[in-house]
């Protein structure tokens, strides 16, 4: 669909019939509106509201007014920075490593002429497993007592506690979390290696140019709109990480991220309205990167008629 | 139209759930995991067994299981209890939730015959765990504490006399120059604190007193207690006695190691002795009261266990208050504590023969010693934000700083208790 | 010579992916078939020493688990179906029908895709509860469609736009409605999309944890990833590692049955119009 086609037709042209198509066209996409909407409008309205109240569910008689204060003391506190950082270090990490490792499998898959099937299959497991299950397995595979890793890498003391420390912590749930996503990057990279004309690349090959010149010049640049939309997704998604933490750390050795300090508040520690602040914050958090993503690499929105 | 199908849907689902009236209520209890029953055991076994026993043509007790942890065992039932859900009858409570539970007015309060039939048979220190302002809001169905497990030999070889009480410091010092550990809990969780707590009770202070005030709770965990709690856990951290995943140790994670070669000591809830008795450590496996903080002072085990309440939101409030006494009996008792390790939270259960056949009779003695001299957590309505703010401070173990993590974590529990801090 | 090496250079490739994609699923079966024992502290060796079926007979056993799996199967069955049906009529109207708000309806899918799901559980737990959908089937069917209907929409209108829709018109020629035209000429032309947006669907609701463990508390309607936490192990504190991989590797064997069957039409379904305008 693109956005030009979007627009009202113009009104001259506005006839019976194109009124009748409009009063059909609302009665299709009425009902998926109407349930997107009903999950989301209302909690996030509602969490607007309390935002503005000190409440705590286990109290609700000492509810109080607040106005914005549930804002300040999140804003201000050193908690909330510290866990904005780690997500966002989780975010540029896992996307960066996934573009990387993500191309390389687009270009195996693009290229390769014998087994396909199996790349195919074997690529498309880890995107259907569940995200809990991928964080058991490599929280296993991490762990001191039995897991494999300590032993299969030969620089590592065999009793390194993995789960010990901030930065292998973070490691761990890294390589959980970029492990089952790749898969979903790389078949949208494949999509936009599909779309690179074979005869520039060969032309270009004609003309002399390395390898790396012809991935550099030719390739990636035909290919922006596929890795805009690629990291644009991943991103977002990213940011929202929970599942990952949740069964490795639950948040332990400083590896908590926003989304998982917003379930702590609501869920755990039973204040309404400090963790309503904090749900309308991260929902915040994610428009803005959508919109510094979409303004700052002019990501085709029309093109981006996909999800993770 | 979304709505209108939703409603649906819902009542849908409410006509299957009131499908069968016939028979007696059923009265859901909410009970924490038991542990897995030995292979070939006949029938049902733990809590589901006791709920078998329980029912009769009045009404039926079904279980239904709650998470592995004490913290989403409470999340999930606060939850829904604040929710004045009427699934819930009955639940089984970790003593450190009754005072938040009782305060939000979320528990029944026992009847009085009832409770005066209960004061004077349970133990002191698990009817201590099920009272609130005065009043018995829960029944005690079994008690914990944790004693020092330690192996013989590697006492023998340190030259430690285990008759007499002993110290953090002598047992560290006595692994570390055996090549063994000192198993602890120190994960960051509920258990952690138990370790904290006990070490700051045992060194004559609290983490916090005047807890009836909630948030103007007086904050303790600065003083001298709490410092000397710190030297200990800073001691372990830095020592080769403690075991390489410390910062992530729990209950289960620190059994294996006791019972290695290198062996060690550990200390751990009543449950333990099940792990080994029948094994290959068994005659090697001795039990003593739990280290003292500082020498002279009488250490403060721990304690835990679980407690039967009752939801005020329940349909048959009446019934499950009934459910209660036969649940707590002093027959359920035993069979549980047989079953389970878990140890009766009442007094004449420890004189049944067939208990007293099962586990070793001078054990028996210092569990109840134990719970009976125990250094209860705090009991406050605030208790989770507490146990939170102070693991955001302790935690882990080998960054405990004896001289600012007892001051800096005072004032961040302060604060987290007047709401001012993100927990 | 050249040529050559490129091959090779392929072929490294894709070992490495076979090796980086079921090295994990190889650990996590292999850790399904050890003994209790093998999997206590100190026993890091990646296959099991002796092989065994006890895990997989203890998690068949374990009636919870059994009740979570038709939980999982029933709910993400009926969240796909609904989603799907909404989605290809709202799919339909946008690819192929002329009205205001269009741009609307997309930026609301585009924003939906991107909503954090924590946001909501705080005040969808209250509001679940006021209509009596907490721990109920439609109460994880409704939000799982939320959820899904974007993914639909988009896969959809994708396919849609493939459609060569001039026999549509033709049909309408022939004096057909709109609706009639739809139903006889454009579904079984859009039934292959479907069944993509489909597949894809049921693996997000089939993934869904956050929801899971936020909107129920009992086996009522626990679906897997939620139920995997109440596992006990041979000690109460520490989940069983070879229990735990057993039901994993059970729930995984769906997965990988679908994509085996189905792996060119995820893929295509995953990449169709991601790049074209």
């Amino acid at each position: 669909m693109s956005t030009e086609t979007a627009g009202a037709p113009p009104r001259a042209r506005v006839t019976d019939r194109s009124r009748s198509e409009e009063r059909l066209a609302w009665r299709l996409v009425a009902p998926a509106v109407v349930v997107m909407l009903a999950v989301t409008a209302y909690p996030i309205l509602r969490a607007l509201y309390l935002s503005l109240f000190q409440y705590r569910a286990t109290a609700p008689d000492d509810r109080e007014f607040l106005g914005i204060d549930n804002y300040v003391t999140v804003l201000t506190d050193p908690l909330w920075w510290r866990d904005v950082w780690n997500t966002v270090l989780i975010m540029v990490v896992t996307v960066g490593v996934e573009l990387v490792i993500g191309f390389a499998f687009a270009y195996v898959m693009w290229k390769i002429i014998f087994a396909r099937g199996l790349i195919r299959t074997s690529i498309l497991i880890p995107y259907g497993i569940i995200t809990v299950v991928s964080a058991f397995a490599w929280q296993f595979a991490f762990s001191l007592n039995n897991g494999f890793v300590n032993g299969w890498l030969p620089f590592m003391d065999s009793d390194f506690n993995w789960f010990g420390q901030h930065w292998s912590a973070m490691t761990a749930i890294m390589v959980s979390e970029i492990w089952k996503t790749t898969p979903f990057m790389a078949l949208l990279l494949l999509a936009g290696l599909s779309q690179v004309s074979g005869d520039m690349v060969e032309a270009a090959q004609v003309d002399g140019a390395s390898w790396w010149q012809r991935l550099y010049k030719v390739i990636l640049p035909n290919m922006r709109a596929a890795i805009m939309v690629a990291v644009l997704f991943r991103a977002l998604d990213a940011f929202r990480i929970f599942d990952n933490i949740y069964v490795m750390t639950r948040g332990a050795q400083n590896t908590e991220s926003v989304s998982f300090l917003t379930y702590r508040q609501v869920i755990e520690q039973f204040e309404l309205g400090l963790g309503s602040a904090l749900s309308v914050l991260l929902f915040l958090s994610v428009l803005l990167i959508a919109f510094v993503l979409v303004k700052l690499f002019r990501v085709d929105l029309a093109a981006a008629r996909r999800e993770s | 139209m979304i709505a209108l199908s939703a409603a649906a849907l819902a009542s849908l689902s409410l006509l299957a759930a009131c499908g069968d009236d016939s028979g007696p209520p059923e009265l859901v209890w909410y009970i924490n995991p038991d542990p897995n029953p030995p292979d070939g055991f006949p029938g049902a076994f733990g809590q589901a067994g006791i709920a078998e026993r329980c029912s009769n043509d009045r009404y039926t007790v079904r279980t239904e299981l709650l998470p592995q942890s004490a913290t989403e065992q409470r999340i999930q039932l606060l939850r829904r209890l604040v929710a004045e859900d009427s699934s819930i009858s009955l639940m089984s409570l970790d003593p450190v939730f009754i005072a938040e539970f009782a305060a939000a007015d979320l528990l029944e309060p026992l009847p009085e015959d009832l409770a005066s039939e209960l004061s004077p048979a349970t133990l002191q220190g698990a009817l201590a765990g099920a009272t609130w302002e005065d009043r018995l809001v829960a029944a005690p169905l079994w008690a914990n504490t944790q004693v020092l497990w330690y192996r013989k030999s590697l006492a023998q070889r340190a030259g430690l006399d285990m008759t007499q009480p002993v110290t953090w410091d002598q047992i560290i010092e006595a692994a570390a120059a055996n090549g063994a550990t000192v198993g602890v809990q120190a994960n960051k969780y509920e258990g952690y604190v138990v370790w904290i707590n006990a070490l700051i009770e045992g060194a004559g202070g609290s983490i916090v007193t005047d807890t009836e005030a909630g948030p103007d709770a007086s904050v303790d965990i600065g003083a001298q207690a709490g410092t000397e709690a710190a030297q200990v856990i800073r001691k372990l951290a830095s020592s080769s006695a403690a075991q390489p995943d410390l910062s992530v140790s729990n209950e289960g994670t620190v059994l294996g190691p006791l019972a290695s070669d290198a062996g060690g000591f550990m200390v751990n809830w009543t449950f333990a002795y099940n792990n080994y008795a029948g094994g290959p450590v068994q005659d090697d496996l001795g039990w003593a009261r739990y280290p003292r903080t500082v020498a002279g002072e009488q250490s403060a085990p721990p304690i835990g266990g679980i407690n039967v309440g009752v939801s005020p939101y329940g349909e048959h409030t009446d019934l499950a208050l009934d459910a209660v006494r036969c649940i707590t009996s002093l027959e359920n008792q035993v069979t549980y504590a047989i079953e389970t390790a878990n140890m009766p939270a009442r007094q004449a259960a420890y004189d049944d023969a067939e208990l007293r056949e099962q586990f070793p009779a001078d054990l028996l003695d210092l569990w109840q010693e134990s719970i009976d001299t125990a250094g209860p957590r705090p009991p406050s309505p605030y208790w989770s934000t507490i146990v939170n703010a102070t693991l955001s401070r302790w935690h882990p173990a080998n960054e405990v700083d004896p001289t600012s993590t007892p001051a800096d974590s005072a004032s961040f529990i302060e604060d987290a208790l007047k709401g001012r801090v993100l927990l | 010579m050249k040529r050559a090496r490129v091959n090779a250079g392929i072929l490294i490739g894709a070992a490495l992916l076979l090796i980086w994609c079921l090295l994990p699923i190889v650990w996590i079966a292999s850790l399904s078939f050890k003994p209790v024992e093998e999997t206590a502290t100190g026993s890091p060796q990646f296959l099991p020493k002796t092989w065994t079926w006890d895990n997989f007979s203890s998690v068949f056993q374990n009636d919870d688990f059994q009740r979570a799996l038709i939980n999982s199967f029933g709910i993400s069955i009926i969240a796909t179906v609904l989603s799907v049906a909404l989605a290809t009529l709202c799919a339909y109207a946008i690819a192929r029908l002329q009205f205001r708000g269009k741009r609307l309806v997309l930026t609301i899918a585009l924003a939906i895709a991107m909503f954090p799901v924590v946001s909501l559980i705080g005040p969808l737990f209250d509001l679940w509860r006021t209509l009596g959908l907490f721990d109920t089937w439609p109460g994880l069917v409704i939000p799982y469609m939320s959820f899904t209907l974007p993914l639909a929409i988009w896969t959809l209108t994708a396919f849609f736009r493939e459609i060569p829709w001039e026999m549509e018109q033709a049909a309408q020629v022939d004096g057909a409605t709109s609706w009639q035209a739809f139903r006889k000429v454009i579904v079984p032309l859009a039934a292959p999309g479907v069944f993509t947006a489909a597949i894809l669907t049921f693996f997000f609701a089939w993934n869904d944890f956050v929801f899971g463990i936020s909107l129920t508390s009992t086996t009522n309607a626990r679906p897997v990833p939620a139920q995997l936490a109440f596992f006990v192990g041979p000690d109460q504190f520490n989940p069983p590692v070879s229990t735990l991989a057993a039901a994993a590797v059970m729930v995984t064997i769906p997965v990988i049955i679908i994509v085996l069957l189905f792996q060119r039409k995820i893929v295509a379904g995953l990449t169709a119009g991601a790049v074209k305008g």
